[in-house]
């Protein structure tokens, strides 16, 4: 291919990358390079006074405010609870049902999945019926089977209430890893799985030699994606508890929220944003670096 | 031919990405109004009726999109830093004269006060409109007293009707407790302090400010008080009652809805929208789901005269910087608020009109409703307007922050005099 002709080839293609490229710059770079930017600044909504670059004064202050270190707190508990019980989960369903007929597999993924399509509006509404203080079936259920003799206001005590998140995200985090976890196991190579067994190989060892090595891309993509979803968990809290009560629901995602749309605090809330994706990205480093070496 | 079909191609992309950018109007032909369910206001076909006849009077389209509480103010301030806000707000000063104007997104409209508006004009909420006395950022239509309200069947059935007085609508701390105290013996839960979040929170502040007689900010507007002994004292004496439990999972709607469904007796969101309306189920005006008859009264205070939190609502101008539609929404707020169609406007709201009158002929609004009349009797219980204060905002938050602490604490005096210093001190650093 002559230089000429190359050129040519690379301005068509840039071109024709052009109108996604637009959308990455503008609703991707661009908003970071502003979130990292404005979290140097005393950033809020009064026109009147221009805002104010004051160094790493949000990030001191982020690690002295007691609410944001709950916040984190809080996100930590999710994620050290929600992607290992995630994974294991949905390995184990799936283990469990992509060798049955093709009507029946559909119709586990079909329940399984359905969380996850269902609208997170009306999926959290139905929870926070089922966890109604004084009509929750929850609280019917175990008063009449005699295993509490008194209402518990499941999202109003700060003991319960992260809990109820926690397992109302595991409904709807489990979906998407089971369907991927079913494709990976068909994918497995089966000569290598019939060799080992004539090898005399039992079952928790072709699991562990032949399976689980085959499938640890796909593991590896499940545990970021759902680290990430993990750590940006916002609508639950956000139609459930609104970080209450008492800040035991808060996290990270719903306290940049709250600094930026109920305190007009902008340049904290963005300071906080970058404190939560650099936690994201070293989590997703350590991840990909275990991964690679296992 | 490749390269020039590609080339084509990809700008025929990129311009159709682009495509959505609209210039400035030169003329107003149309203006938008957003604005928050105060009464039918909230109601698409009530304001159609009423933004039809404004065009048909006016040849300027009016675009309404509806806002909730729950995420209105999310919307708004998200539009207004991004440049991108309506023409016209409709709420209260809260926010358009104490957020949004005091931060320079909202025009000065004081040119729309001659001397006969504001002779006219409630004095109240005149005052909560001004910023200061050259500049205004709302013109009120409507008002109210918020409230609570009684199951008054379960009153009965509890023994404990003599502990209210249907007439004049109010009681005292006392009867208050009494009546607490007998409806939780009967039914055992009364009602709760809703704290998940800030919807409806001025029934909260005004039940703990009006038992003992505590402030909420001081009268000048320049700080909170509501670490004032009095209101430590409420909330004990709150979280001591029982039947009565502090909330954190249900906000002021959510409280409604179980008055209205007969699990709570009480509820402390009321006013006279709910009252016409309960619970905006369309099941008939001063009855419960199954048809219990609903008591509205003043909050209890030690005398018996509380004071009462006014709710008033009207329009204020965003500044887009586009004079043709700021002046569009200037005649559209003349049109429902100081003309001869504000009786429409004002009966849309299910409030009671911010004015005594329009230019000299007087505006009598309610005088064919029963309900409304008898609601008159608490609107001279109507107190300070103190929602205009500075950071008024971030001290809404810290209020149910503090409910909640208060909820999750021993209860012992020292735990609530600590959450009540701490939320207090933190909507005192917001009005700084």
């Amino acid at each position: 291919m002559s230089p000429e002709l190359r050129r040519r080839e690379t301005i068509a293609g840039y071109l024709f990358l052009l109108p996604s490229l637009i959308f990455f710059i503008g609703f991707v770079v661009v908003p970071m390079v502003m979130c990292v930017v404005t979290s140097f600044f005393d950033a809020n909504m009064d026109l009147n006074t221009p805002d104010k670059f004051i160094w790493f004064n949000n990030y001191i202050e982020l690690w002295k405010d007691p609410v944001f270190l709950k916040a984190l707190k809080n996100t930590f508990i999710i994620v050290v609870v929600s992607v290992p019980f995630t994974c294991i989960f949905s390995l184990w369903v799936a283990s469990a049902i992509y060798k049955m007929r093709e009507g029946l597999l559909s119709f586990f993924r079909i329940v399984f999945y359905l969380p996850v399509v269902t609208g997170s509006v009306a999926v959290t509404v139905v929870w926070k019926w089922m966890y109604n203080n004084y009509y929750g079936i929850f609280n019917y259920v175990l008063k009449n089977t005699g295993i509490i003799s008194k209402n518990i206001n499941w999202l109003g005590n700060p003991q319960y209430a992260l809990w109820c998140i926690i397992l109302i995200l595991l409904t709807t985090s489990v979906g998407q890893p089971i369907v991927l976890y079913v494709s990976a196991l068909s994918n497995v190579d089966n000569s290598l799985v019939e060799a080992s067994e004539v090898d005399g190989a039992n079952n928790l060892q072709v699991f562990w030699r032949i399976k689980w090595p085959q499938i640890m891309p796909t593991t590896l993509y499940i545990l970021i994606i759902t680290t990430i979803n993990s750590f940006q968990c916002f609508a639950l809290i956000q139609l459930l508890t609104s970080g209450g009560p008492n800040y035991a629901t808060e996290t990270v995602m719903y306290y940049i929220y709250y600094s930026a749309f109920k305190l007009y605090r902008f340049g904290y809330g963005n300071a906080m944003g970058v404190i939560l994706a650099i936690f994201i990205g070293i989590l997703s480093a350590i991840q990909f670096r275990l991964a690679r070496e296992k | 031919m490749k390269k020039v079909l590609s080339i084509a191609l990809a700008l025929l992309l990129v311009l159709g990405l682009t495509a959505v950018a609209k210039p400035a109007s030169a003329d107003a032909e149309e203006i938008t109004l957003w604005t928050y369910p105060i009464g039918n206001w909230g109601n698409e076909e009530t304001v159609k009726a009423l933004t039809d006849a404004f065009t048909a009077e006016t040849g300027i389209k009016v675009k309404v999109e509806y806002l909730t509480y729950a995420d209105g103010d999310d919307k708004v301030n998200t539009a207004l830093t991004a440049k991108k806000g309506p023409d016209l707000l409709m709420e209260g000063p809260e926010r358009l004269v104490s957020n949004w104007g005091a931060n320079g997104y909202m025009v000065n409209i004081a040119d729309l006060f001659d001397d006969q508006d504001k002779a006219e004009i409630n004095a109240a909420a005149l005052a909560a409109c001004f910023a200061d006395d050259a500049t205004a950022y709302e013109y009120p239509l409507c008002m109210t007293a918020h409230c609570m309200a009684v199951n008054l069947n379960a009153l009965k059935e509890a023994g404990a009707e003599q502990y209210v007085n249907a007439e004049t609508h109010t009681w005292t701390t006392e009867q208050f407790f009494a009546a607490v105290n007998a409806l939780a013996a009967k039914y055992g839960l009364v009602g709760g302090i809703y704290c998940s979040g800030q919807g409806g929170d001025q029934g909260t502040r005004a039940l703990v400010n009006n038992l003992y007689g505590g402030t909420f900010t001081n009268a000048e507007h320049t700080a909170y008080t509501w670490d004032d002994p009095k209101n430590i004292q409420a909330l004990k004496a709150l979280y001591d009652l029982e039947g009565i439990e502090y909330d954190p999972s249900i906000n002021g709607g959510e409280e409604i809805a179980n008055f209205y469904n007969g699990i709570f007796k009480m509820a402390f969101c009321w006013n006279i929208a709910q009252q016409l309306n309960p619970n905006s189920a369309g099941t008939g005006a001063g009855k419960t789901a199954n048809g219990d008859d609903i008591l509205f009264m003043a909050f209890p205070s030690e005398d018996g005269n509380a004071n009462l939190q006014g709710g008033i609502w009207g329009f204020g101008i965003v500044n887009n910087g586009d004079d043709a539609k700021i002046a569009a929404a200037k005649k559209f707020i003349q049109y429902m608020a100081d003309s001869e169609h504000t009786y429409d406007a004002v009966r849309a709201s299910n409030f009671f009109a911010a004015r005594t009158a329009v230019a000299g002929n007087a505006l009598d609004v309610w005088s064919d409703n029963e309900i409304m009349a008898e609601y008159t009797k608490l609107m001279p219980f109507l107190g300070d307007y103190y929602q205009v204060t500075k950071g008024w905002a971030p001290a809404r938050t810290a209020w149910w922050n503090m409910l909640q602490q208060v909820g999750a604490s021993d209860g012992s005096e020292a735990a609530i005099g600590s959450a009540v210093s701490t939320y207090c001190g933190q909507a005192n650093d917001g009005a700084k």
